[in-house]
């Protein structure tokens, strides 16, 4: 018998015109791991709140919810409290007393259990959580990822049958976030633990889970096994937002097929692919569907430019295709860059990748204007020079001899694992830490250098990681007001926020609100402290455009962040940290396409494959399937708004050699000046 | 190993507060040099004495006492010497020295309490008395580093918002003023998350039990009923001494009552180095062959 079962069941929000969840019946097996998505206000965190009678919100529900055959609200209340375990999103607020252990223990004394029962069962889950290493210490002293790990520690030492996570790991870093997902999974395998979690990141979770539950609106549109669930959701670009990487490719190529979850089932898709691409019946159709891709993916980053960057900027795979554009040396360039990931590999299926590089890469961002502006010695936005920095005297080296250079009107994503000294490094480019030893310079002067705060107007200003530490005013209005901020000037739309708390807003939300009192300081040099963090996808793709048009309007960008989807998307050039050092910097698709581990999921599917396709458009094009109507963003209105030129994703020397040509057609923001209203509404 | 700090925090809070609670009910000189030398002993055998610069306030401590008593006080008949037309005595030094000693000396032992005892063992002997204040005091435990390191927080990112003005002391204020409403705010949010998280693990659904991380066994009771029972052979003794300063210093003949009295304080003083050593011993016995 099912252990969960939902029939019909609506709830509505007491003064609130529409319900918030309507008339969804699903049920849950016994030891089902079940991921439910959907957009921001959906309802997902509503419906689960339905299943844990003591966080029900007050509000008008119908229908019925059993849990083991038994109405939700008839079950006595120590059953409802403690057969039923609940994780939050944030770690640190679910945190209820100071010691970990005593936290492992609260539930429990809740219980009323005796001093052996607690001590057993205390023991047990610290031993299979991995938690005797910590367990002696204040919860004040863990990171994000511990915390969380003993949020579902504590929640599991009480035993409950049925288990809801909602967004467990949306305040987490990647990492942490996988093993907290790994965690889960083990629970479920080994346990036969039921599990319920909402989750807005599925590239791990998809794989492993039975069934996916997709919300809408409060509706429920698909409850099904994740591959029958994902190739349904075809009509609903917000969901699809959310999908892992293969699903999202699956459906740019028209869907047909089993549709792969996993990156290794993505890999084998693309093979698939790639065969049927080179099989001899299909060498009619592919060069057609290769001229309409050329087509698209060529004419729509020119026509903010000229026919020259034509030329120029677009890059073709092969050497032979490249005699066909009479850009020989460049495309010859560009294929040793992009194609220098395993020629074995290359080799292997060549009549297929012949085929593929017909197709051409809309270069998302390039950046030959920077090329001009520095010709006529415009200073950097932020230069770092041999910085050392530490917390305390006898501590180590947070930052150690890091160089960083971030041109003005560029985004430059800096990506690191924790402690790699990321937001380090944002706090000495906000003036809040000086650096011991080495130079910060801001437009070519030295910070000390800025008196009276004279750093924080119309010159630098910093978007912090936990973006309620910007509003201290009790309506958004009120907030944007004081700072001075023109919400008409925005490139994103506030009006319908304006009378709500800053606090109550979603975390997306939150995130515009926090970005338009920033931008009222008229920063030149914005520096951003994980913005992508607790985003859902779709949020997080018109952040990213968001981003592009502050650019376009000239804004410099230094984007802090995990999220390596979201550097491919919209950065410029990316710079790899790790203990204090730049290691590793490029321009982003080489970056991407050259790292093996720090990489997007296309690109670890299509290693080999498919050279230098680093977002789900790129692996699009070359595999000829339609990408105009599916990213909007990426390949044309982006390229708009941003009037940069397309360029080839080769490297420096690709770089410079297209500057001389782009430069005169680009003339900054200002040249391209009709080009972006178009286009931002196609972006927003 | 169970070193005399490993012991159940209840034996040790017992003990620790017999051996201070004779020092502080009796001027017995010899109780009192027993005292402090016991309560330095202690502290060497529980985790080492500690830098000498970490000892200078009892010197100073001890001086300050023997010389404002004689100073302020002029009782005594037996006068060293007159100054501004007071005489300062003997018996008023003596005391002010007997004084010193005594605050020199509970002062370590609650210098040894401190160490030994930790927020968990304090939140264990408050659990012992009323669980519901244990708990509400490990929750404020828990949030007042939270709440600091929030307002850290609100305060980096309001000055890189320019909030905090240099050159106008009155907006710097202001803005001050908004992140500390900002900040309650910010804390009725989290508490009703903290409440949710609570209420989600069943509190406040019947009784709590309150679970100790520390067992009281046999040794930890006869370590209590030893420190009881000596701490009262002493003050039994120290009862019959019959020390006086004033007008002149004197102590009657030493009797087998007395002297019973300072036999049990210097045994009970002496307990945790003892404890320590035996341990030390077994160690060593038991890995020697190594």
């Amino acid at each position: 018998m099912a252990l969960l079962q939902l029939r019909q069941v609506s709830f509505t929000y007491p003064g609130a015109q529409a319900p918030a969840v309507h008339q969804v019946s699903f049920s849950v097996e016994k030891g089902e791991l079940v991921a439910i998505c959907g957009a921001t206000g959906s309802g997902k965190s509503t419906l689960l709140r339905l299943l844990k009678r003591e966080l029900t919100p007050m509000g008008q529900r119908e229908g019925t919810i059993l849990l083991d055959g038994v109405p939700l609200e008839q079950l006595p209340p120590r059953t409802a409290a403690f057969s039923v375990g609940y994780v939050m999103q944030r770690p640190d607020e679910q945190i209820v007393t100071d010691k970990v252990w005593h936290e492992l223990a609260f539930g429990l004394e809740n219980m009323g259990l005796g001093q052996s029962d607690i001590a057993r069962r205390v023991a047990e889950t610290a031993a299979y959580f991995g938690i005797e290493g910590w367990y002696e210490k204040p919860v004040d002293q863990l990171s994000g990822g511990q915390k969380q790990l003993l949020n579902l520690a504590a929640v599991m030492a009480m035993q409950p049958s049925l288990l809801i996570l909602d967004e467990p790991t949306a305040q987490l870093d990647p990492i942490a976030a996988a093993d907290f997902i790994a965690t889960v999974h083990r629970l479920n395998r080994e346990l036969g633990l039921t599990v319920l979690v909402i989750e807005h990141r599925l590239e791990e979770l998809m794989p492993l889970c039975d069934k996916l539950l997709a919300l809408e609106a409060g509706r429920l549109l698909v409850c099904d096994a994740p591959a029958r669930a994902a190739a349904a959701l075809r009509s609903h670009p917000c969901l699809l937002d959310a999908m892992p990487a293969a699903v999202r490719l699956y459906h740019a190529l028209g869907g047909a097929g089993e549709c792969p979850l996993s990156i290794a089932q993505g890999r084998r898709f693309v093979e698939e692919r790639l065969r049927e691409m080179a099989a001899p019946g299909r060498a009619e159709a592919a060069p057609g569907a290769a001229v309409g891709a050329c087509g698209s993916g060529a004419a729509l980053p020119a026509a903010g430019n000229g026919h020259v960057d034509h030329a120029a900027g677009t890059g073709h795979i092969t050497p032979g295709a490249a005699g066909g554009t009479g850009d020989a040396e460049h495309a010859a360039g560009h294929t040793a860059a992009c194609a220098g990931v395993a020629p074995s590999a290359w080799a292997g299926c060549a009549p297929a990748a012949a085929k593929a590089a017909h197709r051409q890469l809309p270069v998302a961002a390039g950046r030959p204007g920077h090329s001009s502006r520095e010709g006529a010695g415009e200073p950097p936005a932020l230069r770092l020079h041999q910085v050392y920095f530490r917390y305390e005297r006898s501590g180590q080296d947070v930052l150690r001899g890091t160089d960083l250079t971030l041109r003005q009107g560029e985004i430059l994503c800096l990506l690191g694992g924790n402690g790699s000294g990321k937001s380090t490094l944002l706090s000495l480019a906000a003036g809040l830490n000086r650096a011991q030893h080495g130079q910060v310079q801001v437009f070519g002067k030295r910070i000390s250098a800025y008196r009276d705060q004279s750093l924080y107007r119309e010159c630098v200003a910093l978007l912090p990681q936990d973006v309620q530490t910007v509003f201290l005013c009790d309506t958004v209005r009120e907030e944007l007001q004081k700072a001075g901020a023109d919400i008409t000037a925005l490139p994103f739309d506030l009006t319908h926020l304006m009378d709500r708390h800053p606090y109550d807003l979603s975390g997306g939300e939150q995130q515009l609100v926090a970005l338009a009192r920033v931008l009222a300081l008229k920063p030149r040099l914005l520096l951003m402290d994980e913005p992508a963090k607790g985003l859902d996808a779709h949020a997080r793709k018109q952040f990213a455009a968001v981003l592009k048009q502050l650019k376009a309007a000239g804004v410099a960008l230094l984007i802090v962040t995990h999220d390596v989807a979201f550097a491919a998307r919209c950065a410029d050039r990316c710079v790899l940290l790790f203990r204090g050092e730049a290691v590793s910097e490029g321009e982003a698709r080489s970056f991407f396409s050259e790292n093996l581990f720090y990489s997007t999921a296309i690109s670890r599917m299509t290693r080999g494959l498919l050279p230098g396709a680093v977002t789900v458009e790129d692996a699009a094009i070359l595999l000829g399937g339609e990408v105009a109507g599916m990213a909007p963003l990426a390949a044309a209105g982006e390229d708009g708004a941003a009037g940069t030129a397309p360029q080839a994703a080769g490297g420096e020397d690709d770089a410079a050699g297209a500057a001389p040509q782009a430069a005169p057609g680009e003339d900054g923001a200002a040249g391209t000046a009709p080009q972006p209203a178009p286009a931002k509404e196609a972006a927003v | 190993m169970r070193r005399f700090e490993d012991r159940n925090p209840i034996a040790v809070a017992v003990y620790l507060l017999a051996a201070a609670g004779v020092a502080m009910l009796t001027m017995d000189p010899v109780l009192l040099c027993l005292s402090l030398a016991g309560a330095l002993l202690s502290l060497g055998a529980t985790g080492g004495f500690g830098p000498l610069r970490s000892h200078g306030w009892a010197a100073v401590l001890f001086l300050l006492t023997a010389l404002i008593n004689p100073l302020t006080y002029h009782n005594g008949r037996t006068v060293l010497l007159v100054v501004n037309d007071a005489p300062i005595t003997l018996e008023a030094v003596l005391y002010g020295m007997a004084a010193g000693g005594m605050i020199v000396a509970v002062l370590y032992w609650f210098r040894i309490f401190s160490r030994i005892m930790t927020g968990d063992k304090l939140l264990y002997l408050l659990g012992g008395l009323s669980p519901g204040l244990s708990l509400v005091v490990s929750m404020a435990l828990r949030y007042v580093p939270l709440f600091g390191r929030q307002w850290r927080r609100v305060q980096a990112t309001q000055r890189a918002l320019g909030l905090y003005r240099e050159d106008d002391p009155v907006a710097a204020l202001r803005g001050r003023l908004r992140v500390f409403s900002v900040m309650t705010t910010w804390a009725l949010e989290n508490g009703v998350i903290t409440a949710d998280s609570m209420a989600a693990r069943g509190y406040g659904l019947g009784r709590r039990t309150h679970f100790a991380r520390f067992r009281f066994t046999l040794g930890d009771g006869l370590l209590t009923a030893a420190s009881l029972a000596l701490a009262g052979l002493s003050l039994w003794g120290a009862a019959g001494r019959g020390v006086s300063y004033y007008p002149a210093f004197a102590m009657g003949a030493l009797t087998p009552r007395g002297l019973a009295g300072y036999l049990a304080y210097g045994v009970l003083v002496l307990l945790p180095a003892l404890l320590n050593i035996k341990e030390a011993m077994v160690w060593h016995c038991f890995n020697s062959g190594r």
